[in-house]
């Protein structure tokens, strides 16, 4: 009983095209917006786009989550075939490991660019790019 | 295990986490655990590197399991160089800011975890032989690159480093793109075996990859469109941070760039690029240098035109290319080092740093001044001292391979350097004092540490055969891709049952 | 003119992006002999961990995670050196929140709760989804809830570090210790059980834990940097 409508390709794409469209946006906000703390968001936003890319590379049809639990294993005696033969169904983990390196490490470079903000926002009284302008940019 | 590869990132992330506790009971122990445990790791390379000269690549497993599926970490000649490179710059970076923030006891806390931590971090960029595992680790230098650009607080500092952090994470998030394009591909992430693999991967995946990899390692190795941030962060940052960055991260961003191109893909016309790439951003930086008024400035796009001379030299691609190319490398560390340090003594109490600032500072600061001409004379090329040799041995790459435009190139570059170096040698020793510039003494140890540098700068001019061997080694390390790949691969029949 | 030009740009990088990946075999596998399958055969199998995820976070690709760690600890290093000059006194915070008593009580009754449901995510962080970074996350939570509706509510900065330091130095012993006793670093020299047992998997729930602890108190010293900095 298959839903008809995701054997087309293009929603089978949706995944790709809605990460590339977000990284676009991340992106277009980091080069354009002259508000620092929308170009922070745009980084974040960049970000998001990278790990819904990531995720959805790993991404196996009517795949499990890779977690043998007790209710997937079912008192099955866990020879090396039996796991075989449940890992052939579960989704690729090892995207999703990196993922949770990549949002952890994203979470970090926001923290240290928001506090860069505040200094910022301390020295100049503004948070207009154009009227911060000591350096050349 | 005595000598294990993965001590070299253990020992200072424990140091790191140690150094807060350490605090609480003896506030001395912070400046002093950093210099141990770096004076430890030089020794550990250099033994390392004297077993591996012999007896080949090092392939360290972590957690057991082989690669391709555990994170290995690989100490060949070329790394190991590297390795023994950044930390020797690293400890002598520590000799000199022994004292920094004496005052400040929370500020010094965090100036040594840092610092630190960028060392290691770039460390990890040069050993590790996984590219996921690169990234984590250029993300820690960056880090710590930011904080440390940003951490004198009367400065523009902060918008230096917020320049930097925009640039810095805008290009790795292009290495996590090229790093799941990848994967998408070959489903996997250890380099050898990616090398292995690369002629499964499509066409189209492969230059992305490799122009994402290229935006994303740019930064750190300052090519040319991407290093806008550079000068800033120079000059905004502590003096010695100025060092920490010319003489130990664009090393490790120029090797994990070199490692893409010459070991992950053979895509052709990359040393036609790298030759190409290099030109435009040695032209552009060695100009903007003659330009500057201010004196770290200046050193900064010197820095940059030097990377841009080790690009190109890579991009001959022969043997003695890359021999070249490595020898700028050591050079250039140690060199630039050495100015940066003494030039921030130089223009130590000014706000501008303006290079007419040092006018006859020659005859207050004798030794300070004496080194920074040592350098200047070193790395515009001159015989018999260590930028000579570098610069010799790239002319002589050069001509074999038929490349007289290379040959142009390096001397013309290096008279243009001549100018601007002898510039600023002319202020400091024949021009008339200016009253209102004060003067601040070199403590002992920056001393130290300047005279150390000022050492290595004549032993590798008078006796270049000291480093030589290793530099061949290295050159041919990096060249010899199979045995990469074998090596790193090979390890995994061993431990597997 | 400028949004034009990078609207443009982008585009064409976003098309020849999107062109790329659709050659991507969407919900297939399309690489021969990758690592995946290693990792689910020998998560279960040799490690006895269920959790496939956390294997690989923890075991086979540890190192990254030490790397991790150490980048939200250079992150809360960074942040206090960014900004660190003053602290505000008790109830002068930079940004004031004033809550009812509603939200007062409610808080205080949520928070063991909350703290309760973090440590139990990375308790179990081998067995079930989640693990040290989510429940860290959550343990942080709790004290953002508290010190968003206390405006006196203190968090102990010695106690913090002391924490995030002695998690951040289990996790190294551990590895060191595993490189003295099975030859390579964070290598898995514990029992490590039978599948789906609480006590499993060896060293890597209590890695896990530790790096939970890690997480919960250098988010909280972040979200108490930011809070409580004076210009």
């Amino acid at each position: 009983m298959e839903f008809k409508l995701f054997d087309l390709s293009i929603v089978e794409y949706a995944f790709f095209v809605t990460s590339v469209l977000i990284i676009l946006i991340g992106l277009y906000a980091a080069l354009v917006k002259k508000t620092l703390i929308k170009i922070v968001i745009g980084l974040s936003i960049l970000d998001a786009g990278i790990n819904l890319l990531l995720i959805s590379i790993g991404y196996l049809k009517a795949g499990t989550a890779p977690i043998f639990s007790p209710a997937l294993v079912k008192n099955m005696p866990l020879t090396l075939e039996n796991i075989k033969k449940l890992s052939e169904g579960m989704v690729d983990p090892v995207p999703q490991a990196l993922v949770l390196t990549a949002i952890v490490i994203g979470f970090g470079v926001t923290a240290v660019a928001l506090s860069l903000v505040i200094r910022l926002y301390r020295h100049h009284h503004t948070l207009n790019i154009d009227e911060i302008k000591n350096l050349k940019w | 295990m005595v000598g294990s590869p993965v001590l070299f990132i253990a020992i200072p992330l424990l140091a790191a986490f140690l150094i807060p506790l350490l605090g609480f009971v003896w506030k001395e122990s912070v400046r002093i655990l950093p210099g141990l445990v770096l004076l430890y790791l030089l020794y550990l390379s250099l033994t390392l590197m004297e077993q591996v000269v012999h007896t080949g690549t090092i392939v360290e497993v972590i957690a057991g399991w082989a690669p391709p599926w555990g994170i290995n970490l690989v100490f060949s000649p070329l790394t190991g160089l590297l390795t023994t490179l950044m930390i020797l710059m690293g400890f002598i970076i520590w000799i000199y800011s022994y004292r920094f923030k004496n005052i400040d006891f929370q500020e010094a806390v965090k100036y040594f975890i840092l610092l630190l931590m960028l060392i290691t971090g770039s460390v990890g960029i040069v050993l590790t032989g996984d590219i996921f595992n690169q990234f984590v680790f250029i993300e820690i230098t960056s880090i710590s690159a930011y904080a440390l650009t940003a951490f004198y607080k009367g400065r523009d500092s902060a918008e230096a480093s917020f320049k930097y952090l925009m640039i810095g994470s805008l290009s790795s998030m292009f290495l996590l793109l090229a790093i799941a394009l990848i994967y998408s591909q070959l489903g996997t992430l250890n380099m050898a075996d990616i090398a292995a693999k690369a002629h499964l991967m499509k066409p189209e995946f492969k230059i992305l990859a490799l122009i994402f990899f290229i935006t994303g390692l740019g930064i750190e190795a300052e090519i040319f469109p991407l290093n806008g941030w550079a000068p800033d962060a120079y000059a905004q940052a502590p003096g010695p941070i100025g060092a920490a960055f010319s003489g130990i991260v664009v090393k490790a961003g120029v090797y994990a760039m070199i490692r893409v191109m010459f070991t992950l893909f053979d895509v052709a016309g990359t040393h036609q690029f790298l030759i190409v790439i290099g030109i435009i951003t040695l032209i552009i930086a060695e100009m903007s240098a003659v330009r500057q008024e201010h004196l770290k400035r200046m050193l900064a796009y010197s820095s940059i035109g030097q990377m841009g001379l080790v690009i190109v030299a890579f991009g001959i691609g022969t043997e003695e290319g890359v021999f070249a190319a490595l020898f700028l490398m050591l050079n250039h560390a140690i060199i630039k080092s050495l100015l940066f340090l003494s030039g921030s003594y130089l223009v130590y109490h000014s706000t501008g740093k303006y290079i007419s600032e040092v006018d006859g500072i020659a005859r207050n600061l004798p030794i300070t001044s004496f080194l920074f001409a040592l350098g200047s004379i070193a790395i515009v090329g001159m015989p018999p001292f260590a930028g000579f040799w570098s610069k010799w041995s790239m002319l002589t790459a050069a001509a074999h391979s038929n490349l007289i435009l290379i040959i142009g190139l390096v001397l013309s570059v290096s008279l243009i350097e001549l100018v601007y170096y002898f510039r600023v040698l002319n202020r400091i020793y024949f021009f008339p004092k200016k009253k209102e510039v004060v003067v601040k003494k070199p403590t002992i140890n920056a001393l130290l540490a300047m005279g150390l540098l000022g050492l290595l700068i004549l032993i590798i001019g008078f006796y270049p055969d000291s480093v030589t061997g290793y530099l061949h080694a290295a050159s041919q390390s990096l060249l010899d891709k199979g045995k990469y790949i074998h090596d790193v691969l090979s390890t995994g029949q061993l431990l597997l049952p | 003119m400028k949004k034009i030009l990078v609207l443009s740009l982008l585009a064409v990088f976003g098309v020849y992006l999107a062109e790329v990946l659709f050659k991507i075999d969407f919900g297939h596998q399309f690489f021969l002999n990758g690592v995946k399958d290693f990792y689910l055969t020998a998560s279960p199998d040799k490690l006895k961990v269920a959790n496939v995820v956390t294997s690989i976070v923890v075991n086979f690709r540890g190192f990254d995670t030490l790397g991790e760690v150490t980048v939200l600890f250079l992150a809360t290093t960074a942040m206090s050196s960014i900004l660190y000059k003053g602290r505000h006194k008790l109830g002068e915070r930079a940004v004031l929140f004033s809550s009812s008593r509603i939200v007062m009580t409610g808080s205080k009754l949520l928070f063991p709760a909350i703290i309760l449901l973090g440590v139990y995510v990375f308790v179990h962080g081998h067995l079930t989804p989640g693990g040290g970074f989510q429940g860290g996350v959550i343990i942080a939570t709790g004290f953002l809830l508290m010190l968003l509706s206390y405006q006196d509510y203190q968090v102990s900065h010695v106690v913090l570090s002391v924490v995030e330091s002695l998690a951040g130095i289990t996790f190294a012993s551990i590895g060191l210790i595993g490189l003295l006793n099975g030859g390579t670093f964070l290598h898995n020299f514990l029992h490590t059980g039978v599948l789906n047992n609480l006590l499993s998997g060896g060293v890597i729930p209590i890695i896990y834990i530790a790096v939970g602890f890690k997480v919960g108190a250098e988010l909280t010293g972040l979200i108490y940097t930011a809070l409580n900095e004076k210009d």
